[in-house]
């Protein structure tokens, strides 16, 4: 027995649909985001390394301008040098220094602060210190970026010497107004995407939500009407057929489950005939479609002879084997609308739809010497014959509550007369009696 | 009354020496650049071919310099050459070489001296006042411990020289030369 989850939670009250349109939106949510936030990193660092690359090359340029200069102490030259860097409003501060760190000259933005600038040629000079501890030669180029200004420091060399450096330090605005470009650019990017998969998983969720549709509404079908004959078709190979294939398969057991209890219900397990409920519900409507036609109704019961003496001398799985052979001789003698049952241990019971007095008769004398004729192997090379006595009962069913147990009656008082003769024949009860 | 005299004297003598102490020690350090600047020049300036393993720097006439140059230049090299030092008193002693530092007070002995330099493709230098406007070619000086850098560029050319542009935008370039 399935039921519910006592926890459930609101995602488990939302229909499948909107289901997967959540799934769909968060997954390609998790997908741009994780997507946009790796862009926009190798974004800032290829645009930090490209600001970086610009301000070295400007620093290489002025470096090898200002080798002269610095090499013979030309404060004014080196000044007039520096002073070309108010072109570019972004560069901050440019510091040329000697060997021995001493400033030689310098240019300053308005932009920049006091404060600022303090803590700038502080970071210079500390390098500058770690630069002059350094063997000649070694000391290189110098990048940083830090919050708010990058910087480069540049030794300047003179025959292979180093003679001192120039610093360029300029803020990163340009950098973060790229910055802040590609990550509008890509949040409308992202949206524009979340946007279009969404109305797209909106249109395709059915690709998905249809054919479980289709099932839960056949299964609301089968459980309202009962009728479990109905089967579902699907041109799909996917999974889904095998879910509408194992929902008919389903079907199909019940169908299979129905048919094997109706049987055992309504049929003898022994000889497969009818049983003396199912006989009597058959009869019933014999009788009503023969009242409604004015048409006569044969009624045929019949016991086998001496069956005691066949179960007590040959053993009741022979009595079982005779009462099977009779049934068959009973179906093959009936017609194909008459009604063969067995009303319970040697007594069988045949309804004759249109059964006037020949008919019935006709079909009484077959049963009798289609029994007398069959030969029942009892063992093997051994063969037994049995007999039956028939009463035979024929009429035009009148409307009477008791009709059918008084024509039953009849037949089976015709049959103790049979029975009374001498056995192995039929004996037609008058029509008087019913 | 004279060993008072005497006492007066040697102080004064002393206090005069402790005034003119920060200038001697400026000039010490201006000499010191000099005698880098000698060598750096020398970077900036292509000679004509001249197989020579040596590259000489020559004083003409006093050295100023004292032990100084031999000490900065003592197992470098310019051009790619080692590095040799002549101390001439007399123009006849110089001889060939690429530098020559020409300390001659006597105008007339100068103009034999840059005659002779522009003759042999030799670079003249001297801080000597208007040496660059008589046909020398680099003429240092120092004003308020700031180098000044004149260069005769034309003298320069008539020597054989090229000078390099970063050096001659520093300076202060003669492009004619004053009769």
């Amino acid at each position: 027995m399935f039921s519910p989850t006592p926890n459930e939670s609101m995602f488990d009250r939302i229909s499948i649909r909107y289901k997967l349109i959540v799934l769909l939106g968060l997954s390609a949510a998790l997908a741009l985001f994780i997507s946009s936030a790796f862009t926009i990193y190798s974004t800032y660092l290829s645009e930090s390394r490209s600001s970086l690359r610009v301000l070295h090359q400007l620093t290489d340029v002025i470096s090898e301008n200002m080798r002269a200069a610095l090499a013979f102490s030309d404060a004014d030259s080196a000044r007039a040098m520096l002073a070309s860097l108010h072109a570019d409003p972004h560069i901050l501060l440019a510091v040329v220094s000697d060997d021995a760190g001493r400033i030689l000259a310098e240019y300053r933005s308005t932009a920049l602060d006091a404060g600022r600038e303090q803590v700038f040629k502080q970071v210079l000079r500390r390098h500058a210190g770690e630069d002059a501890g350094a063997p000649h030669g070694a000391a290189g180029v110098e990048e940083r970026i830090g919050d708010g200004f990058m910087g480069v420091l540049h030794p300047i060399f003179f025959e292979g010497k180093p003679i001192g450096s120039l610093a360029i330090v300029s803020d990163t605005q340009l950098l973060w107004a790229k910055i802040r470009e590609f990550v509008l650019m890509q949040l409308a990017s992202s949206l524009l995407t979340l946007g279009l998969l969404l109305f797209f998983s909106l249109k395709l969720q059915a690709l998905f939500t249809q054919p479980i549709m289709g099932l839960v509404n056949a299964m609301q079908a089968v459980a309202r009407t009962k009728n479990y004959r109905a089967a579902l078709a699907s041109d799909r190979r996917d999974e889904f057929r095998s879910l509408y294939d194992g929902f008919n398969a389903m079907l199909a057991e019940i169908r299979e489950r129905d048919d094997r209890l109706s049987r055992l219900a309504t049929t003898d397990a022994l000889t497969g005939l009818a049983n003396r409920r199912q006989a009597m519900e058959i009869m019933q409507a014999m009788v009503t479609r023969a009242q409604r036609k004015g048409e006569p109704l044969g009624v045929i019961m019949l016991d086998i002879d001496f069956f005691k003496q066949v179960n007590d001398r040959y053993g009741h799985p022979v009595g079982d084997r005779v009462l099977q052979e009779i049934a068959l001789v009973l179906q093959a003698s009936a017609r194909e609308y008459d009604l063969v049952a067995r009303l319970g241990g040697e007594e069988f019971l045949v309804l004759c739809e249109s059964g006037t007095q020949e008919a019935t008769v006709a079909v009484a004398e077959r049963i009798r010497q289609g029994v007398e004729c069959r030969r029942i192997e009892h063992r093997p090379g051994g063969f037994l014959s049995v007999t039956v006595s028939l009463g035979v009962y024929f009429a035009v069913p009148q409307p009477a509550e008791a009709r059918i147990e008084s024509m039953i009656k009849a037949a089976d008082e015709a049959l103790f007369q049979a029975k009374e003769a001498g056995r192995n024949r039929y004996v037609v009860a008058s029509t008087e009696r019913a | 009354m004279r060993g008072v005299c005497v006492r007066v004297i040697v102080w004064m003598a002393c206090l005069l020496s402790l005034l003119n102490a920060p200038a001697a020690l400026a000039g010490d350090e201006e000499r010191k650049l000099e005698a880098v600047f000698i060598g750096r020049f020398a970077s900036y300036v292509e000679w004509p071919d001249r197989p020579r393993e040596r590259f000489v720097i020559t004083l003409l006439d006093d050295n100023p310099f004292g032990k100084l140059l031999d000490d900065l230049y003592l197992d470098k090299r310019i051009h790619n050459k080692p590095i040799e030092l002549r101390y001439a008193t007399r123009l006849d002693q110089v001889g060939e070489t690429d530098v020559l530092f020409i300390t001659l007070s006597r105008a007339a002995a100068r103009a034999e001296a840059i005659d002779y330099a522009q003759r042999n493709g030799i670079l003249t230098i001297s801080e000597i006042k208007g040496f660059a406007e008589s046909g020398g070619v680099i003429q240092l000086d120092f004003v308020e411990q700031k180098a000044r850098i004149k260069i005769n560029h034309a003298a320069a050319l008539r020597s054989g020289l090229r000078i390099g542009a970063p050096l001659l935008s520093i300076a202060t370039v003669l492009r004619g030369e004053r009769p």
